[in-house]
This record gives structure tokens, C-alpha cells and sequence, in this order.
């Protein structure tokens, strides 16, 4: 890698890390109301432990983010292949369908969703709200986003290496799987990337799918406006990236092992 | 049967199996609940903020300024000033984000890397805005680090910069990840055979490199572009909400004036610009073009 | 894991969760934790509290079958005769309320709900001023801190509150809160733009008093118990509310009127009305209570305090915000104008 190019990536990780770095102190610090520095404390770990309600809303954000984006990966990403592949009649109206959940308001797509979930539960009985209805919501937005990325891949892919596996004698299938799926994996696990990091940290979407009992992390934290963002959730965002970093270098440590 | 029409009969199943679920899914979730909006954007604000007809196109005059006292370019100034703002946000993370993309493709610790970059996003966006505000306040991380060099405070918050760099941050990983994509299969041999001609570093990277990775800079502006003009959060508390954007005017039609009939207006005729915009591209840059974009 | 995964499935299959549950939907840590606990092991209930960030989105909930949905709602003051009206929240009976006898006076006949008809208050408080009165440079007692360049006192901040903001204006010009005059609206534009001249910008209520404990700030267009609750920390910063007035709010609590448990939400009404109960939530938020009986248990620096609990003559110029139909639009136009210039 030239030198300027190491040089700006480090620059940009720490932009990306600097306000990190000041949420972790603020788990730190003594003031519950941390706009200044006042000492350092452990208290807000402690009373993150006894904080139950907070643990659950975490186990509901990550059950949403997690099955909403396998849901999302194999959609978005069969959607982006067979748009590559194939030529027919109603492609260009679902190549613009795609871009109407990157385009369309948040909050639009929230009343949206909301309306039309009460619409059909009052016709059919289904649809109530709760998980579920959070993961319908999610997959609605995050297919597009992985459907754009992994377009981006398949855009200027060789179709002689698709068409050369066909003519040596294999199915539809094992070209998808031997040749095609490994040339865009790098495609579909940044979109899949993309599409967590998404679910993780919706909001409005999934205040407007959520149904009782399904508060996630976003909506406690943005219901907390009104009184102020404690600095337990600072010290859960810690914990949350510390443990991430872990399983992280062990990871690698692992495989290297191998 | 001929071979023809069993070919044909396997490309019409494979076609439902790939781009069948997806679509089946948007067409459901996306395009009728988006209908009903559409619908909403003709009607007017009822009693208690619900939604009465007769059907009216008041709303879309309204936003466009098409008054019986005359021109009014409120909503339009708003509009423009919004597209302006995504379209810097844009360009500054197209700078940083391109390099990085491009930094973390040719290592040799890529999945480290992409995954340090999108790991401070599982934080909650509304926590990491904060912290940009402790960084940037009076007494703040910035004016600290320049108080012990003997300079500042300087006024950093509120600001368009403060708003700038937020948005920046908030937006680079979506602009990151897909040009990382592209990069990841570039065909390098382009490159040696282009300095092979004798082009230098840069005519390489510009005729030899730069033309693969293009599909994946268009998705990433779009994904940065489209959501930034948008956004409302990040002005409202970095730039102490002095400014207004077509972002806040859509919320605040949802929440205490309660026209839903108004914002979805004004939300539709955000999305029929940007989807114009996409059309109008897409016939410029013809086929090849439109393919670039899914 | 393993319970959500269970109450997953029973959601899933449409099956109605445990007999004793009380599903709430409030503001989030507008609730201490002990109080709910309490009220889970006296009456054998698991208590489930969803949060939600503004009313308007709580209000399209409850429209979209919500109501039927959760057992007891958190809405302000000048929401809860709209919901009673439109079938949201159902009339109370007070016979299951006997702890009503607790609150004050004034709020057992409050303007916003007669008669406590369809909800009890929660806790309430005043928009006024926090300073911090080692920053200041002039005395704060009026809306001219922010209004009248001549009684400007220091770096300043209003609320980024529609009606809040434009109300304080039409407070400092004179009017009502709730004026539709397109006139006297007209002048309040007026002295808000020269406020947004002057000023560093708009804040939310909590946003408002960072900005004042992070030394941005000298003068906030704040929410009473936001300030109240960091004086510990910060005992430079005062509040008041200005001479010429400022706003009273009251956070009412109701059942929906297809709540699944109803008797379960009475018994959490009559709850917090009890003394103490009522004690530690107001302990809790540092807002005021309506309970007057909780009055003894209140903490001290509560208790005798002028923000939280004003002076009679203070109460006097107090005043509700109602909600004005149509006229909003016109608030809407005048702040999208100022927001934009």
C-alpha cells in the first residue's frame, strides 16, 4: 500500500473512532447529565447489571437485526442476480421499486407500514404488531440496500466465466454455487454488513412496526429524549463494542491456528 | 416438448426464483403501503389531525408555492438548500470514503478492516451525535486540543462545519462498503498493461482503474446522496436547529401539525425528483448505464 | 433469550400472554424502576413499558389498533380530551380510584380533562428560564433575555418546541399562548427572528440544559424539572418563569378504551396516586406532583423549591397549551419562515 494511502486510512479510522473514544470516557463519568468532565466512576456498569429492562430491549434488537438481515441477504441478493441475469418485460419497473425504500422518507415509510399493517389485521386477523412485524419493516428497506450493493459487484462481471462453467455441462445451480456465488461473496457479506448496521440502528421504521413488548435499543434511547440519555447506555455501547473487538482478534487468532 | 420450450420454461422458474421473492416482497411491504401515502397526499388535514377528502391537489401547490396571492418559494428555497447540502455531504465522503474503500480492498486484512470501519455504527446514531457535540462545544475535545497548543476556543458549535462533519461521518460507511466492492475484483492487469504503454501512475489509475470501480462509486452516492437530503437530526442538533431542511418539513407534518396530507406531499415530491434524476441518468448513460444501477 | 423466544410464539400464534400483565406506553425513564417493581410484586403482574419520542407518533399508534394493544398511556394535557373524543382512551370510573382523594385542588378539576373524566395527572411542571448566574450579565426575570436586545444577559438558546417557542413570544408581546390572531402571531415572528439573531440557535428541553452545564450557554428556554434535576451538579444554574408568564403542563395518565387488562390499569392508576408511590416518581423525574399528600414524603430540595412547585402568584400567570385545530398551520408557516431565514 503506497505510504499516502496508509497515512489517510489511519486519519479516517480515527475520525470514525474519535467519537467513540468519547462515549467511552462518558461511560466513565461521574455527571449523569456528561456534557463535562467530572471523575471517574464505575457506577453506570454496575447499574447497567441491574437494569433488566435494558438487557431485553437488547436481546430485541439484536433477534430483529439478526433475522432480518439473513431474510434480507438472500432476497436482496437473488434480486440483484436475476437483474444481471435475465431480460424481461417488468425489469425496469423493479429496478425503480428497488430505489423506492432508499428514496421514500423514513418517517413516510413508517405511517406507511403502520396503516397498512392495521389495514390488512382488520380484514384478516394477521399482522399484529410485535417482532415480526419490525422484521417485515426491516427486510422492506435493507433488500434494496443489498440488492444495490451487490449490483455494484455483479456490474462489469465477466459472463464468459458463467457461460464457460454452462457449456462445460453444469446446472443453473452449481454455476451459481461454484462459480458465481464465490466472485460476489465479497459483495453479498458487505451488503449483508450494511443491511445489520441498518436494522441495528433504525428508529423510525421500527417504532411504527414495534408492537408491545418489542421495544428495541433505538426506541428506548430515542424515548429517552424527553428526560436524557442515562450514561448506562454509553457504558452499554462500551460493553458492546469492547466484546465485538474480542470476538474479533480471537477470531482471527483462531483461524490463523488453523 | 422442443428444447426451446423447456429452455424457456427454465429461465421463466429461475427468473421466479431470483428476482420472484424480492420483488413479491417490495411489491407488498413497499409499493401498496406507498400507495396509501400517495393517496393521503391528495387529501387534507382533518379535524384532529386525521385525513379528509375530497380528493385536492392544494397540497402539492402549496409545496411548489402556487398560491392565489401569487409565487411563494418558501417550500422550494427549502428544497434547494437541502439538495445542496447532500450534494457537499456527498463530495466529502466520496474523498474520504473512495481512498478508504480503496486502502482496505488491496490489504491484506480486508475483512478486519471493513469491519473496523462499520463497527462504530453499532452504536446508536443518536449517541454518537452527542458525542460529536462534546467534541465540538465550547469547552469541548477540539477546543481542549488546541487550548494546549495555545490557540482557540474557536466556535464550533453550532455550525455548518460541526453539521458537515457529522453527516460526513454518519454517511461514510454507505459509500464505503459498495466502493470496497468494486475494488475487491478489480482486473489489475488492466493497470500493468496500461503502464506497460507507458502511462504513468495517474493516467493508469484514471483510464485503467478508475472505469471498474465506477459501479460502485454510483450505487455509494446514491446510498449517501439520497438519504442526506433527508436528514434532519444532524442539523437540528449540531447546527442548534437554525436551519431548516426538507427533512424537518416532512417531520413536522407528522408530528405536531399533524398534515400528514401535506408531508406526504412534500415526501413525494422529494422521491419523483430523485427518481426523475435516476430516469434522466439512466437515458443519458443508456443501458450500460441503467446497469450500473441494479 | 429463551423468554422472548416464548413470548415470540405466543405472539405469534395469537395466543393472550399471562392473565397478569400491564403493558404501559410512556416516555422512557419517566419511571422508576422501583416503582414498578413494587407494583409487580403487590399485585402478582409483569409490567411491560414500551417508549415512545413524541406524542403525535404515540397518537397515530392508537389510531392504527394500538388502543387495543396496550393497557395504559402516558399522553400530555391538551391530547387527552382529543383521545376521549375519538374513542382512544375510555371514561373513568371513580369508584375504582379512590386515591383520587389525594390530589390537590387544582387538579381535581383540571381545565385539560373536567372531573379527571378520562385520566389522573402524572407529574407537571412550567417552561420558563434557567441561567446560570455566574454567566449572566444582567438580571433574568422576563422573556426579554431572548426578546428585547436591551436585556440580552448572555449566550442564549430557546426551545426547538413549536408551540413552546412561539408561545413564549406571544407571552413576552402580551397575548395568550393559544393566540390565532394572524396579527399578533405576525409581531411574534417578528421578535423571534431578532431572538434567533441574537441567540445561538434552538435545543431541545434536555439538549437546552446541556448546553447551559457545558458553558455554551449562559441564558435556556428550558422545561422545569430538566433544570431541577442537575441543580445537585450544578448549583449555579437557577430557573424561573418570567414575569410576564410561562407555560403549565400536566402528563395525564389514561386506559385505552380496548385495553386488554383494565383492571389491572385501575389498579396501576389508583397506585401511583398513593402517597408515597406518587413521592418517589416525582423523587424520581424532579417534576412536580399533583398528589398533595405525597408532599411529605417529597425530597427537601423538591419540596421547598420555587421551580417546582411556583408560588401562587407565579401560578397565576401560568397557562396551559391547548390544542388549536386548524390554526396550527399558522404557527407551522411562521416557524418553517423562521427556521429558514
Amino acid at each position: 500500500m503506497p505510504r499516502l494511502l496508509k497515512l489517510h486510512t489511519y486519519l479516517v479510522l480515527a475520525f470514525l473512532y474519535l467519537p467513540i473514544a468519547v462515549i467511552v470516557a462518558l461511560s466513565f463519568n461521574q455527571s449523569r447529565f456528561g456534557v463535562r468532565w467530572t471523575g471517574f466512576t464505575w457506577q453506570w456498569y454496575l447499574r447497567l447489571f441491574h437494569h433488566h429492562r435494558v438487557a431485553v430491549y437488547a436481546e430485541n434488537t439484536l433477534i430483529v437485526a439478526v433475522a432480518s438481515t439473513l431474510i434480507a441477504t438472500v432476497l436482496g441478493t437473488l434480486l440483484a442476480l436475476g437483474l444481471y441475469r435475465y431480460s424481461f418485460r417488468l425489469k425496469g419497473a423493479i429496478r425503480f421499486l428497488i430505489y423506492v425504500p432508499v428514496v421514500i422518507p423514513d418517517i413516510v415509510m413508517g405511517v406507511a407500514l403502520l396503516l397498512f399493517f392495521a389495514w390488512v389485521r382488520v380484514h384478516t386477523g394477521w399482522l399484529r404488531l410485535s417482532l415480526t412485524t419490525i422484521v417485515l419493516g426491516h427486510v422492506t428497506f435493507q433488500i434494496a440496500y443489498v440488492a444495490l450493493v451487490v449490483r455494484s459487484r455483479l456490474a462489469g462481471l465477466d459472463p464468459a466465466l458463467e457461460e464457460a462453467a454452462q457449456d462445460l455441462g453444469a446446472g443453473s445451480y452449481a454455476t451459481f454455487r461454484h462459480v458465481t456465488l464465490p466472485l460476489i461473496l465479497p459483495g453479498v457479506l458487505a451488503g449483508a454488513l450494511l443491511a445489520f448496521t441498518l436494522s441495528l440502528d433504525d428508529f423510525v421504521i421500527t417504532f411504527f412496526t414495534a408492537g408491545p413488548g418489542s421495544t428495541t435499543l433505538p426506541l428506548y434511547i430515542f424515548g429517552s429524549v424527553k428526560r436524557g440519555v442515562t450514561p448506562e447506555i454509553h457504558a452499554l455501547s462500551s460493553i458492546l463494542i469492547a466484546a465485538t473487538t474480542v470476538g474479533l482478534v480471537l477470531g482471527r487468532a483462531l483461524l490463523r491456528r488453523r | 416438448m422442443n428444447r426451446s420450450a423447456t429452455s424457456r420454461a427454465r429461465r421463466l422458474l429461475e427468473l421466479l426464483l431470483t428476482v420472484g421473492p424480492g420483488a413479491l416482497w417490495l411489491l407488498i411491504f413497499m409499493l401498496i403501503p406507498a400507495l396509501l401515502m400517495l393517496e393521503a397526499s391528495f387529501l387534507q388535514r382533518g379535524p384532529y389531525g386525521r385525513l379528509v377528502g375530497p380528493f385536492t391537489l392544494a397540497n402539492y401547490l402549496r409545496f411548489f408555492g402556487l398560491t392565489p396571492e401569487g409565487f411563494d418559494p418558501l417550500y422550494l428555497g427549502i428544497l434547494w438548500r437541502s439538495a445542496v447540502f447532500a450534494a457537499g455531504v456527498t463530495a466529502i465522503t466520496l474523498l474520504l470514503g473512495y481512498p478508504l474503500a480503496f486502502a482496505i480492498a488491496t490489504s491484506r486484512r480486508k475483512e478486519t478492516l471493513l469491519l473496523l470501519v462499520v463497527l462504530p455504527f453499532w452504536t446508536n446514531f443518536l449517541i454518537r451525535i452527542y458525542a460529536w457535540i462534546v467534541i465540538f462545544q465550547r469547552h469541548g475535545v477540539v477546543n481542549a486540543a488546541l487550548g494546549a497548543l495555545g490557540l482557540g476556543p474557536l466556535p464550533l458549535y453550532p455550525s455548518w462545519f460541526a453539521v458537515y462533519v457529522a453527516t460526513v461521518y454518519t454517511y461514510l460507511p454507505f459509500l464505503v462498503l459498495p466502493v470496497y466492492t468494486a475494488v475487491e475484483r478489480i482486473d489489475w492487469t488492466l493497470l500493468e498493461a496500461a503502464q506497460d504503454l507507458g502511462a504513468g501512475r495517474v493516467r493508469g489509475f484514471l483510464h485503467a482503474v478508475l472505469p471498474q470501480t465506477l459501479p460502485g462509486v454510483v450505487a455509494g452516492v446514491l446510498l449517501v446522496f439520497v438519504p442526506a437530503l433527508g436528514t434532519f437530526v444532524i442539523s437540528d442538533l449540531l447546527g442548534a436547529g437554525r436551519v431548516i431542511l426538507i427533512g424537518n418539513v416532512i417531520q413536522q407534518q407528522f408530528g405536531v401539525v399533524r398534515d400528514w396530507a401535506f408531508g406526504s406531499a412534500a415526501a413525494y415530491v422529494l422521491m419523483a425528483l430523485v427518481l426523475l434524476g435516476l430516469w434522466g441518468y439512466a437515458r443519458v448513460a443508456g443501458e450500460e448505464g441503467l446497469d450500473r444501477l441494479v | 433469550m429463551k423468554r422472548t423466544l416464548i413470548s415470540l410464539l405466543a405472539v405469534l400464534a395469537g395466543l393472550s400472554l399471562a392473565r397478569g400483565e400491564l403493558r404501559l406506553f410512556n416516555w422512557a425513564d419517566y419511571i422508576p424502576e422501583e416503582v414498578v417493581a413494587e407494583f409487580e410484586r403487590r399485585y402478582q403482574a409483569r409490567v411491560i413499558i414500551d417508549t415512545f419520542e413524541a406524542p403525535e407518533a404515540m397518537l397515530a399508534k392508537l389510531q392504527a389498533g394500538g388502543d387495543a394493544e396496550y393497557d395504559v398511556v402516558v399522553p400530555p394535557d391538551y391530547y387527552v380530551l382529543e383521545m376521549a373524543r375519538t374513542g382512544l382512551i375510555r371514561s373513568l370510573d371513580p369508584a375504582k380510584l379512590p386515591n383520587l382523594k389525594n390530589l390537590a385542588p387544582e387538579f381535581k378539576d383540571p381545565a385539560y380533562d373536567p372531573q379527571n373524566r378520562h385520566s389522573i395527572p402524572y407529574q407537571w411542571g412550567t417552561t420558563g428560564i434557567a441561567y446560570d448566574a455566574q454567566a449572566v450579565t444582567r438580571p433574568v426575570d422576563s422573556w426579554g433575555v431572548f426578546f428585547d436586545p436591551k436585556r440580552y444577559a448572555g449566550p442564549c438558546f430557546l426551545l426547538d418546541e413549536m408551540r413552546e417557542t412561539i408561545g413564549a413570544a406571544l407571552k413576552y408581546l402580551g397575548y395568550s399562548l393559544n393566540d390565532t390572531d394572524p396579527g399578533h402571531l405576525a409581531e411574534a415572528k417578528k421578535v423571534l427572528l431578532g431572538a434567533k439573531k441574537r441567540c445561538l440557535g434552538f435545543a431541545g428541553g434536555v439538549e437546552a440544559r446541556s448546553r447551559l452545564l457545558s458553558g455554551d450557554a449562559a441564558v435556556v428556554h428550558a422545561y422545569s424539572g430538566d433544570i431541577v434535576q442537575i441543580q445537585g451538579e450544578a448549583p449555579q444554574v437557577r430557573y424561573r418563569v418570567p414575569k410576564e408568564g410561562g407555560t403549565i403542563w400536566t402528563d395525564a395518565v389514561a386506559i385505552t378504551r380496548r385495553a386488554p387488562h383494565p383492571e389491572l390499569a385501575y389498579a396501576f392508576l389508583n397506585f401511583i396516586l398513593e402517597p408515597r408511590i406518587a413521592a418517589a416518581i416525582s423523587n424520581y423525574n424532579s417534576y412536580a406532583t399533583p398528589v398533595a399528600a405525597a408532599l411529605p414524603y417529597l425530597d427537601p430540595a423538591l419540596k421547598d423549591n420555587p421551580a417546582v412547585f411556583p408560588p401562587k402568584a407565579v401560578r397565576q400567570k401560568l397557562e396551559y397549551i391547548h390544542d388549536i385545530g386548524d390554526a396550527i398551520r399558522l404557527y407551522d408557516r411562521i416557524w418553517t419562515e423562521l427556521k429558514s431565514r
